[in-house]
């Protein structure tokens, strides 16, 4: 009897694709090169062994970019957790064509889902790896409530003085894909200022998260000021499994709440008005 | 007047249909409200888009409400479903971000609801000048910004 060798996770995932690029144009995920690893459509006759999975990358965007721009190709992407829950997100919101896109799931490592404080460190199409635990909630998060409302504005304005408004936290988001952007709209922020001004330049970022944030923490991840945004954006995410009972991300058939009748997404709590 | 002298800045996003209208004819009723509110026509408070309401912020005022007409009279069936959903997280979210929530409230009025209007705005009006000027709140980025470039 011939033992199968043991594959670590990325000669899995490379095993999964190559037998899986037959059925589709190409595959989208990270290669290394001699510049680094950057993001790469994998296609039949390809070098699978330059295939990567680190570091973290939102690779939906490139996919919506692709399909826009190809109508008629199907792909497939090697997926971690939180690019399936960008993809449901974009899927609902016409950015990405679920019937061209096939996903080969992977599992995040324990290390990465406590970096992430991921609640859901693994996809729902789970093909290579297993499920680690879910990380710990973020600490600044579990304790946000116990904080006065000065205390807190003094948290976040010593954050947001920082910002040197790169538009990196914007750029890096999967779910920010608007053609005009609010944040860069004269009505509502100013131009010329920094830091930009409190609080529309945040806060307008932080209310378009609230149906949307897939907690992927690109934002947080790439921003040159260490602003802890996530914590913002959790809050807003807690806030809208409360309210209306949707998590971004985990249903593809949920409606993005906010845009549509109570009826179709109702209030859990009453609204004093 | 309050006894520090402080007459709170109010934005009011009135809905073209029902509120305006309610306003109006709290007017035309010679009813009193305060003036503090300072109310800008819109055609439907779904249209209140988070933007508008934080730059109305920005741009001084210590207090917004909203106003539309009440759940299934909206003149566009459902416009109002979504204020009613997102006013309550924009008001968590400048919670979050150290500014009162009280600073932000939605109310339905109806166009024969004078006295609802008039009641509403006095409230508001009062809730906001306890709390005081907004810029005491904000001012405190100023300092911010200093302390972070010495």
């Amino acid at each position: 009897m011939i033992e199968e060798p043991v594959l670590s996770l990325v000669e899995g995932i490379r095993k999964v694709v190559a037998e899986r690029l037959e059925e589709s144009d190409g595959v989208v995920a990270l290669r290394r090169s001699s510049e680094g690893v950057a993001p790469h459509v994998f296609r039949k006759g390809d070098d699978l062994s330059e295939l990567e999975i680190a570091p973290r990358y939102p690779l939906m965007t490139v996919v919506s970019k692709l399909h826009k721009a190809f109508p008629d190709i199907r792909l497939g992407i090697v997926a971690r957790g939180c690019d399936e829950r960008a993809f449901i997100e974009m899927a609902k919101r016409e950015q990405i064509d679920p019937d061209r896109l096939f996903i080969i799931g992977f599992a995040c490592t324990e290390e990465e889902a406590q970096e992430c404080h991921c609640s859901a460190p693994a996809p729902q199409n789970l093909l290579v790896g297993t499920a680690p635990p879910p990380g710990p909630p973020n600490p600044v998060v579990e304790k946000y409530d116990e904080m006065t409302i000065d205390e807190r504005r003094a948290f976040w304005q010593r954050q947001f003085v920082k910002c040197l408004k790169c538009y990196g936290c914007r750029n890096i988001c999967p779910e920010c894909f608007c053609e005009a952007c609010a944040m860069e709209d004269a009505a509502w922020v100013e131009p010329g200022l920094l830091a930009p001004p409190f609080p529309v330049f945040h806060l307008i970022r932080a209310m378009h998260m609230a149906s949307r944030c897939v907690a992927c923490r690109q934002c947080e991840l790439v921003c040159p000021a260490h602003i802890p945004l996530t914590v913002l954006y959790d809050l807003m995410r807690r806030d809208m499994e409360t309210l209306l009972g949707y998590v971004p991300g985990t249903d593809m058939d949920a409606p993005p709440p906010l845009s549509v009748t109570l009826e179709e997404a109702p209030l859990r709590v009453a609204v004093e008005a | 007047m309050s006894e520090n002298g402080f007459e709170p800045k109010i934005i009011g996003f009135l809905c073209r249909w029902c509120s305006y209208p309610g306003a109006d004819l709290a007017g035309t009723s010679r009813i009193k409200y305060p003036p503090n509110m300072i109310p800008i026509r819109v055609m439907c408070s779904g249209r209140v888009s988070p933007e508008m309401v934080l730059r109305a912020f920005r741009a001084g005022a210590d207090g917004v409400l909203v106003m539309g007409c009440h759940i299934g009279d909206c003149h566009y069936s459902s416009g109002n479903h979504r204020t009613i959903k997102r006013v309550p997280l924009l008001r968590n979210l400048l919670g979050y971000a150290g500014i009162n929530p009280d600073r932000l409230r939605l109310a339905w009025v109806s166009a024969a609801e004078a006295p609802r209007f008039v009641k509403v705005t006095t409230e508001f009006t009062e809730t906001v000048r306890e709390l005081g000027p907004l810029s005491q709140e904000v001012a405190h980025q100023e300092v911010a910004h200093q302390e972070v470039r010495e």
